[in-house]
Order: structure tokens, then sequence, then C-alpha cells
């Protein structure tokens, strides 16, 4: 147990954050896409978030209770959203199906502006807590110097 | 002054349990959109109160001459309790972080680090203050 778990969890969340956010800024840049390799319309993508024993080495797994307890967060998946596409009579659009209609993804960009700015929360959320780990450990150093 | 009294021990103690608390807080903040997680406590008040027994309350009760009270395992057994928070509101993915409690917490918990750092700096600078010749 040292200072650096801690600053190795919230490290583990500002990373889950970040790729969450790298989501949702696709998932806004794409609501038009009509056109993607995989073929068809551009599916939304969520980042599924997991936590797992924030320790690593084979001595810290043996330190015993605190490995369940003290977990870091990994986006362990990123998932692209099953829901149909939206369909849009754009008869001279290049895309559309035979009877005239264009497959739009199913993307509601107000939503994602949501899930942007919760994200960004928890990435402030992290930082401050790395940062008072920091602190702590910059006052620990104070200890005997006087 | 005894050089090995309960004070250093019970602020060294605390600076060890606060950092622990510390890294419990994280994990619960990193973790505050994981599906399914719940938020943990550390608790170890009440077990460094019983090291510390400063008015013998915490003795243990004998009924008997017989009998004789086995100690409270001084500071060399110190255990936090370490369980999940039963108190939180499950929010749909059943995750029970409240991310605003656990700031406070935290903040809470580094005023108190912060206090024991300075008066162990104190006890240190007495210490020093006393086997210093030169006055």
């Amino acid at each position: 147990m040292d200072f650096l778990t801690s600053l190795k969890i919230s490290s583990s969340g500002l990373a889950a954050n970040r790729k969450r956010m790298g989501a949702i800024s696709s998932n806004i840049a794409n609501a038009q896409t009509t056109r993607t390799a995989e073929g068809g319309p551009y599916r939304k993508k969520e980042v599924v978030f997991g936590s797992e024993p924030a320790r690593e080495s084979f001595g810290e797994i043996l330190e015993g209770e605190l490995d369940e307890k003290a977990q870091s967060v990994h986006a362990t998946e990123v998932i692209s959203s099953n829901k149909p596409p939206v369909l849009k009579y754009e008869p001279n659009h290049p895309d559309a199906n035979k009877d005239g209609y264009v497959a739009y993804p199913d993307i509601n960009v107000m939503e994602e502006m949501a899930d942007m700015i919760s994200a960004s929360r928890a990435y402030e959320a992290n930082i401050s807590a790395m940062n008072t780990s920091k602190s702590m450990a910059m006052k620990a150093l104070e200890l005997g110097r006087n | 002054m005894n050089v090995n009294d309960k004070t250093l021990k019970a602020l060294a103690a605390s600076l060890n349990f606060r950092q622990m608390r510390q890294e419990v807080i994280s994990s619960n903040i990193a973790n505050a959109d994981t599906p399914g997680y719940k938020a943990k406590r550390v608790d170890f008040e009440a077990a460094l109160a019983r090291a510390l027994d400063v008015d013998g309350e915490m003795k243990m009760k004998t009924g008997d001459d017989e009998h004789f009270d086995v100690g409270s395992g001084g500071f060399d057994n110190l255990e936090p309790d370490i369980y999940e928070d039963s108190n939180g509101v499950v929010s749909e993915d059943g995750n029970t972080v409240d991310r605003e409690q656990e700031l406070a917490k935290m903040a809470e918990n580094r005023i108190l680090y912060d206090a024991a750092v300075q008066l162990l700096n104190k006890k240190i600078g007495l210490m020093k203050y006393t086997i210093s010749n030169d006055r």
C-alpha cells in the first residue's frame, strides 16, 4: 500500500473516461454518417466500464484483503449499439435504397452532449483525487523537517 | 519522556490508515460509473481508540480473580475495517458511489492527514529540543 497505488487507480479512471470521451466524440462526428467500412450506417459506440483489483505484482497480490477493496477501472470493451437506423426519404442520396430511403444512424446529439459533460465531470473528479493523493505524499515528505 | 510512547505510534498508524482510506476513496471515484460497483469504506477510528485506550475504559471486564485481560492487541495488530457501504443509493446500473460525497470525504481525510503530519512534526521537534544541548 502506498501513494503510487492511489495514483494508479486515479489514472486508470482518467484513461477510462478519456476512452469514453473518444467514443462520444466519434458518435457526434458520425451522427450523419451513412457509409462505414463495415457497410451500412455508422452505429453508436458505447464504452463499458469494469473494475479490477489495483495491484499487479505477485507480492502485491499476496498482500491480502485490500486487493479486492481498492479497485482500478478499465474500459473493458467498446460495443456498437444495435439500435435500428433511422430511415429518411432522400431519393437523390447516393446511399438511398431502391425505395428512396437513406439509413441514418440513430444518434441523439443532445444525449451525446449530456454524456460528454458527465464524462468530463468524472475526469475532473479523478484529477482532484489524484491531486489530493499527490499533496498527501508531499506532506509526508515534510515529516521531521523542522 | 519515553521515546516509544503511544502518541508517535498512534499518529503513525493514523497516517497509514488515512493513506489507505485515500486509496479506497480514489477507487470509489474511479469506479463511479462502473456498473455494479459498490462504494467502499475504511473504518479504523474504533480500532485505533481501542489500541490507544487513553482512559483505560476499554479494558476487558473480569468477573473472577483468575480471569485476566488479554489486552487490546496494541498497535501491532491494528486491523482496519473495510466494507461495502450499505447506506449508498443504488443507481439503475447497480452502482452506489456518490461522487460528491466521496470528494467531501477525501477533503476531510486530507485535512486530518495534514493535521497528523503537523502533530508528528511538533512531537519530533519536541524530542529534538530535549536532546539538543545548545542552550
